[in-house]
């Protein structure tokens, strides 16, 4: 084939309306990288959310209360989830693992030691271990031990040291200092009480709550309690994707609230899922006219070859001899077009992941299977539209 | 290959025809593989008409044209270029050279059509020797004398196998020398590939040794 496409190339003219043939190659470059782009955006996306490198502890667990209206307001009962709701929302798709928070149905009291002249009237929550971020092997308690462990949360001790310290002329104390002071505990049922050593064992920033261990809680809660089972009302779940919108969608459904600043990633992430649609339309905008400008291209330089081709076939030259020729050259630019835009979103790719990488935040520095898949796709789309384009006016010419 | 015409009848020549007996039109005939077939045709009969017909580039006719049985309409587009390529070649009265080629190419663009030439480069430049064209082979086509271009068209339908040569008036603008060599030439590459032609012309000659004479 090779001679007689040589010969071809001198009866053909593909060099008639070149600029044009230019313009509509760069905007395919530039349709085919803001497509890939958009592909790449949305891997690194995914990456950042669901990758086990990125796994960002405070936004993956979410505790969830009912929304204390004016309706329900002091009618505790109306505050609590019944069975149906909790078994409804552990079965969300959204929800990977699912806890209840158990309160304490027993009075407790704590009071600080020595000096500091401190006790409160306070209570007990308490969350499955894997809940819980913080990891201490002090954190067990079996039943006649005479320590409880405690996790206080980080809030509560930047209150007291940036609130309530300073304007009563009180001491500011370290997380060390609390860590370190013994508590006096008391646990009572009007009836009878108990004396234990309360130790702080951990900050939580993930649960706004005074939590001990689970086993503690089911032991005093049975043999303190006042009440008899205590209805639900905080639950903690674990999901891959706090942004995600069906999850707050369902939040807002159902009346039920969380920690919102949990929940302010999901604006965030809508706003660039926005703009990574954008950018994709407008590669597949910009596509669709570059594919006109082929199709008009080949249509114009087989129109303008006429009397040629007419002429070569009646020779003997073979409709499909033609359209390879033709085909022939247009693929290797395709090609090249496609290569040199992955590798450019090669590199763009490699210092977008440097760069995160100094914010922790870590992408793989390859390009994605998306993104050669796209690549592939749109070069499939772009061939297949020529070779109908090819087809119809080399068959109405020939 | 056998080329058969079935009452074949040319639709804007048809009232004219009717009027006159003619051993083509409107007649059953079949032209049999390897024999060496002259159409004699008084001007305006329609001779370059039935050669175009024969060689599926006009439809405009009425009853058939049968290539090996089937009608060409039968035929499609790529099969017919497979039939050129292989089996039945033409000399155009009109030669039909492309003009943005040399004389060469002109030749070459055909031997090189089908993946695997049937003549080599050198057997083409024997040809042109023996037509006495070697001096223009490089030459634009362009610029050729119109008897020049009638034997780069020869060597042309010469350079690629077939059954049938069709040829229109092959060689109304060379002189006898030359017309001698180019019937010497066209006669022994047929005898080569055991292959028959049909030649129109306006009057007798005796360029080859025929089998069958036709009157249009």
């Amino acid at each position: 084939m090779r001679p007689f496409f040589e010969l071809l190339k001198k009866i053909i003219h593909t060099g008639i309306g070149k600029s044009r043939f230019l313009m509509a190659s760069v905007g395919l470059g530039i349709a085919m990288l803001l497509i890939l782009v958009a592909i790449q955006v949305h891997s690194n996306f995914n990456q950042l959310l669901y990758s086990a490198k990125n796994q960002n502890e405070t936004a993956d667990f979410l505790v969830i209360n009912k929304k204390i209206t004016n309706a329900i307001m002091g009618q505790s009962g109306k505050s609590a989830f019944s069975p149906e709701e909790i078994d409804k929302i552990r079965t969300q798709p959204f929800v990977q693992a699912f806890g209840l928070i158990t309160s304490s149905r027993f009075k407790v009291v704590v009071q600080a030691p020595g000096d500091l002249h401190f006790a409160t009237d306070m209570f007990f929550e308490s969350v499955p271990d894997s809940f819980l971020d913080v990891k201490n092997e002090d954190w067990k308690w079996n039943v006649g031990d005479r320590t409880i462990p405690i996790i206080l949360p980080s809030d509560f001790l930047n209150l007291y040291n940036f609130g309530f310290s300073l304007s009563q002329d009180l001491p500011q104390i370290s997380q060390e200092t609390v860590k370190a002071l013994p508590l006096q505990v008391v646990i009572s049922n009007n009836i009878t009480s108990e004396q234990y050593i309360g130790h702080v064992v951990g900050f939580s920033d993930r649960i706004s709550s005074f939590l001990v261990p689970a086993s503690f809680m089911s032991w005093a809660n049975e043999k303190y309690g006042t009440t008899r089972e205590a209805p639900t009302s905080r639950v903690i779940i674990k999901t891959p994707d706090p942004s995600s919108p069906s999850l707050v969608k369902f939040l807002d459904d159902n009346g039920y609230t969380t920690n919102l600043d949990k929940l302010k990633f999901s604006k965030t992430r809508l706003i660039v899922q926005t703009i990574v649609s954008v950018i994709g339309f407008f590669g597949l905008i910009l596509l669709l006219f570059a594919m006109l400008v082929f199709s008009m291209f080949i249509q114009l330089i087989i129109a303008s070859c006429k009397r040629e081709i007419q002429l070569l076939v009646m020779l003997g030259t073979a409709p499909r001899q033609l359209k390879r020729y033709l085909l022939k050259q247009f693929v290797p630019l395709y090609i090249i077009i496609g290569v040199v835009c992955v590798l450019l979103l090669a590199g763009l790719q490699y210092v977008t992941a440097t760069v995160l990488a100094k914010h922790d935040m870590v992408v793989s520095v390859w390009p994605g299977p998306g993104v050669f898949a796209g690549t592939v796709l749109v070069l499939g789309l772009v061939y297949f539209v020529n070779l109908l384009t090819v087809n119809r006016y080399v068959n109405k010419e020939s | 290959m056998q080329i058969q015409i079935q009452q074949l009848m040319p639709i804007p020549l048809k009232d004219k025809l009717l009027q006159r007996t003619s051993g083509i039109w409107n007649q059953d005939v079949t032209f049999s593989p390897g024999s060496f077939v002259k159409i004699k045709a008084p001007s305006g009969t329609g001779k370059t008409t039935l050669v175009h017909y024969l060689y599926h580039i006009r439809y405009d006719y009425t009853g058939t044209v049968l290539v090996d049985n089937r009608p060409w309409p039968a035929y499609n587009k790529n099969e017919v270029a497979a039939l050129r390529q292989q089996q039945l070649s033409i000399i155009f009265q009109d030669l039909r050279l492309f003009e943005q080629l040399t004389a060469v190419e002109n030749i070459e663009l055909k031997r090189v059509m089908q993946p695997n030439p049937y003549c080599t480069p050198e057997k083409i430049r024997e040809m042109a020797a023996q037509l006495n064209v070697t001096h223009v082979l490089q030459q634009s086509s362009k610029t050729l004398s119109y008897g020049e271009r009638q034997r780069i068209a020869i060597i042309r339908a010469l350079s690629q196998p077939f059954q049938w040569l069709l040829m229109d008036e092959p060689f109304s603008h060379l002189d006898e020398e030359n017309t001698r060599r180019a019937a010497t030439l066209i006669a022994a590459e047929c005898k080569a590939r055991n292959a028959g032609f049909i030649l129109t012309d306006l009057d007798d000659d005796q360029h080859f040794s025929y089998d069958v004479h036709y009157q249009l």
